[in-house]
């Protein structure tokens, strides 16, 4: 890297209304566009056993209308304003948020703001959106191949239940889901002292920031929610299991870690790390399995990040012909070479490199400016990092990533599935609705399910790291 | 949770937008290398980021008939060699400055695009240059590329959505090349490094792609290196591919597609539609998004929001360079599938029966010209746009006046591209679920039915000579079909040629008849055994069978059809790891 490289440099303005809401503003007038967000406070990590997928549920409930808000008119406000919206939960959060032409502005306020006031829960929405998120369901985890088994996981790594749960839950909480569970998580989580807002994007910061005041002072402060326990003893929950899979063509491997919290020395370690084990075909998994051995078809991993105890997977399909445990040793000696020898002088290059690559990549657009800087609000207190969080992870040195390697991916402390495919149609046909689900304890890691990438040249997606809302408008006419 | 009551009475009616902002399109700059190769520029400083993308008019369609496949294995063979570089040092290469390189075809294109900081701005365009234009191919590289993906088809039949745009596309295309939407096992082990080179030789000539080059450049330098790197870049001769029409559809018919144990069902139903650049493009496109284009539209409203079948349901506009088709998709739970087709076609025939409101109409425009600015945020969405733009000779203000030509639809046009391009009565129907539990529900809402397994197999009777209104259903249990037709066609002994993921297994089946029932044996590497439980019904026949595959002990069950000397068929083991293999055979003696 160029020493006289600087990321360029994100303003920020931030303020706390009367009622708690922390508002946080940064103008950027290149685009004719703004992007708003919402985090709530409140993810899978505050559900308890029995009432998992609660957090994913109310999300689709934000839809369902407020009191100036009919049913199902968000969507129709933002998508007939020409913005784009979604919704998703993960483990440590809720989140709400619009890209729309800059004079819409007002409108994003409005709704959001009318929902985080006078949400409207009912009986018939909460049913129609449970047959939503139950299919929701089917669709990303029931009907495909491995991503079941990636849910497991977590429930072998952690032996916490609120960290060791999906964020999509169980069929059978989600069938238990009452009217009143219902209000009452709105009335404990919704509140505008529980939620942060941000503003990014071509607007006046006087004129945005009256606007705020008018839409959202006014909203009454609660009693903060209840406190959230995600200690965690250091030991995985499960070394080892098999796992049948009836859609998965190819037997394949996991293989799972308790990780640090996020923004702690190690995480930062241990995210480089696995950056050097698995981003990308110059990787060391990817550089000794998929080339080397040419022992799997496809190898695959990353961090996922949480404000307790994080979690690190890989995920290997071996070729036809190797032995699950062939692969495993292999995957484990590329870790005890990098925690023996640590990272060599190339490899800190490329860190840094693409660390500042993906920076300035990710700062084109409004939306992801917008979420980084809510995350930095409301897990650390302070937005600021968005600008100074890189230098974090330039400091990290080569002898400190072979200590977090050494320390936490540990062959003695970690959870292996084996997933086996099973015969074709030995899963039963759908029940009923109203019937008991066939795999009730599935979880969702912070890790996303893997999807082998359709076509041998195609490049891989991201993997989605959360439970999206709903799917946005798919513009096929455009490519 | 309601307030006691509103005083605050600015929260009644949703806000007036403030004052609108302008927005600044980019002028690209545009020039042409002695060679033929056409260059846009863009130049945005905003950010230290510099983008290239080269796109070639050539794509999967293009692909030899004998070798489906083999321009994705080209692009992904693009980076694993050239003639100064081996794989390692080019993945080395470009992850040491931080970057992104990569390369992929569509059915129509083929892009080469790379990604760095501008700091990195010679060295990006250097690797991307040399993988572009100096591919070596290694046999190596290209043995392990082959073997990956043989696995990769196996990998992908899990997935319900491969499976139906995989059918989808052999029914709506035909023999038009949009019908292939993969590589198969024998094109994967027939392509060879001499079909890589001579391919590449051919098809990536720089008379036949355009350049897009954006980001922290100053256009007279980003020139003179764009020259240097790709100056000496050999033109040949563009090849025009003409390509059959797609079929004419007559009926409408349900292809359903077995996948015992499914969760969901995956619906697609489709009509022929527009090129990308036909005149009633836009009109289309206001159309598609007032019925289904996103969470707003019509069919979400009808059958997510009202009816909760689905997590998500749309319509999208498959637009290509040389055909296209208009489809209505969803995923809904099994047993409110032909629940789901009603709702369809209700609103498949509302859209053509009804004139939209002026309401919609104009709710689309907004969608479609709000969203527009938002694709220009980031230098990969205006260059998006712009190669769109070049490689459909959509013209040169294209950007300026997309706006003006959405608003620009009327109603009436609407409704009249509604009436040409969703037409429910010829519709295709997909869908891909659990057989068993389906074909009762959904049978009705068509006037035929064919039945395929998932290795894309039929599985039903094909009777072409049946009544208009009958439909045939008894696919998944033809075992218990008695014995009649045309028993002693059988008779006799079979060449067959199995298709396996290990290579081409050659196998000889004898058929005799005893005490009126058929008996049979089958040997092959996998070794020698009888067939049970012979089952026949004219032209159809299904047995078990034990075979050794690898020295693993497998059951099997092997279907065929005859038609004349010939029989073909498929195999499926009770091994999910073994695919349905196919087989084509004739009878010896």
């Amino acid at each position: 890297m160029s020493a006289s490289f600087t990321l360029p440099h994100i303003p920020i303005e931030q303020f706390t209304l009367e009622n708690g809401l922390r508002v946080v503003l940064s103008e950027d007038h290149s685009v004719p566009v703004v992007s708003v967000c919402v985090y709530y406070d409140v993810g899978s990590r505050n559900e308890r056993e029995g009432r998992t997928g609660f957090a994913h549920l109310f999300e689709h409930m934000m839809f369902q209308g407020s009191e100036n808000v009919p049913k199902a008119a968000h969507f129709q406000y933002i998508f007939n304003s020409g913005g784009t919206m979604n919704g998703t939960t993960s483990s440590e959060r809720t989140n709400y948020y619009e890209t729309l032409p800059a004079d819409q502005l007002p409108l994003a306020l409005w709704l959001e703001s009318d929902r985080m006031r006078s949400l409207k829960v009912t009986q018939e929405n909460l049913d129609n959106q449970r047959n939503a998120v139950q299919e929701e369901k089917r669709l990303n985890y029931d009907n495909r191949p491995y991503s079941n088994a990636f849910l497991r996981l977590n429930e072998l790594i952690y032996q916490n239940p609120a960290n060791a749960h999906s964020t999509i839950g169980s069929m059978q909480d989600l069938d238990d889901a009452t009217i009143e569970d219902i209000r009452e998580f709105f009335r404990i989580y919704y509140a505008p002292n529980n939620a942060v807002l941000v503003i990014v994007g071509d607007f006046d910061p006087a004129e945005a920031g009256a606007l705020v005041e008018k839409y959202f002072a006014t909203i009454p402060r609660q009693p903060a929610p209840p406190g959230v326990d995600v200690s965690e003893p250091s030991e995985v929950a499960a070394p080892f299991e098999t796992y049948p899979d009836p859609f998965a063509q190819l037997p394949a491997l996991m293989l799972g870690w308790k990780a640090p919290a996020r923004r702690t020395p190690d995480a930062y370690a241990l995210t480089l790390a696995s950056e050097l084990l698995l981003e990308g075909e110059s990787s060391r998994l990817y550089q000794k399995l998929v080339k080397g051995d040419e022992s799997v078809i496809a190898v695959q991993g990353s961090i996922g990040e949480r404000r307790g105890p994080s979690s690190l997977y890989v995920f290997a399909i071996p070729k036809p012909g190797r032995s699950t445990d062939e692969i495993r040793r292999a995957i484990n000696e590329e870790i005890a070479r990098l925690a023996a020898e640590g990272p060599s002088e190339e490899e800190m290059e490329k860190l840094r490199n693409s660390l500042l690559n993906d920076s300035v990549r990710g700062r084109q657009t409004t939306m992801y400016r917008a979420q980084r800087l809510a995350e930095y609000t409301l897990y650390d207190g302070d937005p600021h990092f968005v600008n100074t969080e890189v230098e974090r992870y330039l400091a990290v040195t080569p002898d400190e990533i072979k200590d977090a390697v050494a320390r936490y991916m540990r062959t003695d402390n970690h959870a292996v599935i084996e997933i086996i495919p099973a015969p074709e149609g030995t899963r039963q046909a759908e029940p009923a609705a109203d019937a008991a689900a066939p795999q009730q304890e599935e979880e969702q890691p912070g890790a996303p399910p893997p999807q082998l990438p359709p076509r041998p040249s195609t490049p891989e997606p991201a993997p989605p790291t959360e439970t999206p809302e709903t799917p946005i408008a798919r513009v096929t006419s455009e490519k | 949770m309601m307030p006691d009551n509103q005083l605050e009475t600015f929260r009644r009616q949703p806000p007036a937008p403030l004052a609108p902002r302008p927005l600044n399109l980019p002028t690209p700059e545009e020039t042409t290398l002695a060679n033929g190769l056409r260059v846009v520029l863009v130049e945005n400083a905003r950010l230290p980021l510099v983008t290239y993308r080269l796109a070639l008019r050539t794509g999967d369609a293009h692909d030899p008939p004998a070798l489906p496949g083999l321009t994705d294995i080209v692009t992904s063979m693009l980076n694993e060699g050239t003639e100064t570089r081996t794989s390692r040092r080019i993945a080395d290469d470009v992850a040491r400055i931080g970057a992104t390189l990569g390369a992929g075809a569509s059915s129509d294109n083929t892009t080469v695009a790379a990604t760095a900081l501008s700091q990195f701005d010679d060295q990006i365009l250097d690797l991307m240059a040399d993988i572009t234009l100096r591919p070596s191919f290694p046999e190596d590289e290209l043995e392990l590329t082959k073997q990956n993906a043989l696995q990769n088809l196996i990998a992908q039949r899990g997935q319900p959505s491969f499976l139906a745009n995989e059918r989808l596309a052999r029914v709506m295309y035909g023999e038009h090349p949009y019908s292939v939407v993969s590589a198969t096992p024998e094109s994967i082990a027939a392509i060879s490094r001499d079909d890589l080179v001579r391919f590449h030789r051919r098809r990536f000539i720089p008379n036949n792609a355009v350049l897009v080059v954006g980001g922290d450049i100053r256009r007279a330098d980003a020139l003179r290196r764009i020259e240097e790197f790709f100056g000496a870049w050999q033109p040949g001769e563009p090849e025009a591919a003409a390509f059959p029409d797609p079929p004419a559809r007559a009926r409408r018919t349900l292809y359903l597609v077995d996948r015992p144990g499914s969760a969901q069902s995956n619906i697609i139903i489709a009509n022929a539609a527009i090129t990308r650049t036909d005149p009633d493009y836009f009109p289309v496109l206001v159309m598609h998004t007032v019925l289904g284009a996103n969470a707003s539209s019509r069919i979400f409203m009808n059958l997510r929001e009202d009816k909760g079948y689905t997590y998500g349901a749309y319509t999208s506009l498959d637009a290509r360079r040389t055909a296209g088709s208009f489809r209505a998709t969803a995923e809904v739970r099994t047993p409110v599938t032909g629940e789901s087709l009603k709702e369809f076609f209700y609103e498949l025939g509302r859209i053509r029966e009804e004139p939209v409101t002026e309401k919609e109409l104009l709710d689309a425009q907004n969608y479609l010209t709000g969203i527009f600015p938002i694709r220009l945020e980031t230098l990969d969405g205006l260059i998006d746009q712009l190669i769109q733009i070049k490689m459909h000779d959509l013209p040169d203000d294209y950007l300026q006046t997309y706006r003006e030509r959405v608003s620009a639809v009327t109603r009436e046009q609407v409704q009249r591209v509604a009436r040409r391009y969703v037409t429910p009565d010829i519709a295709a129907i997909v869908v891909v679920g659990d057989a068993d539990a389906l074909t009762d529900e959904i049978k009705g809402y068509a006037e035929e039915m064919e039945i395929y397994d998932s290795a894309g197999q039929r599985k039903d009777t094909p009777t072409p000579e049946r009544a208009a209104d009958e439909t045939t259903t008894n696919g998944s249990n033809m075992s218990s079909t008695s014995t009649t037709g045309d028993q002693a066609g059988f008779v006799g002994s079979w060449q067959l040629e199995i298709t396996s993921p290990l290579g081409p297994q050659t196998a000889t089946l004898v058929v005799d008849e005893e005490g009126g029932a058929l008996r049979g044996r089958m040997s092959s590497s996998w070794g020698e055994a009888p067939l049970d439980t012979i089952t026949q019904s004219g032209d159809i026949f299904a047995a078990a069978i034990a075979l050794k595959i690898q020295g693993m002990a497998i059951q099997a069950n092997i279907e065929g059809r005859r038609e004349g000397d010939n029989l073909s068929g498929t195999i499926r083991t009770n091994m999910p790891i073994v695919p349905p293999l196919m087989f084509t055979g004739r009878k010896i003696s």
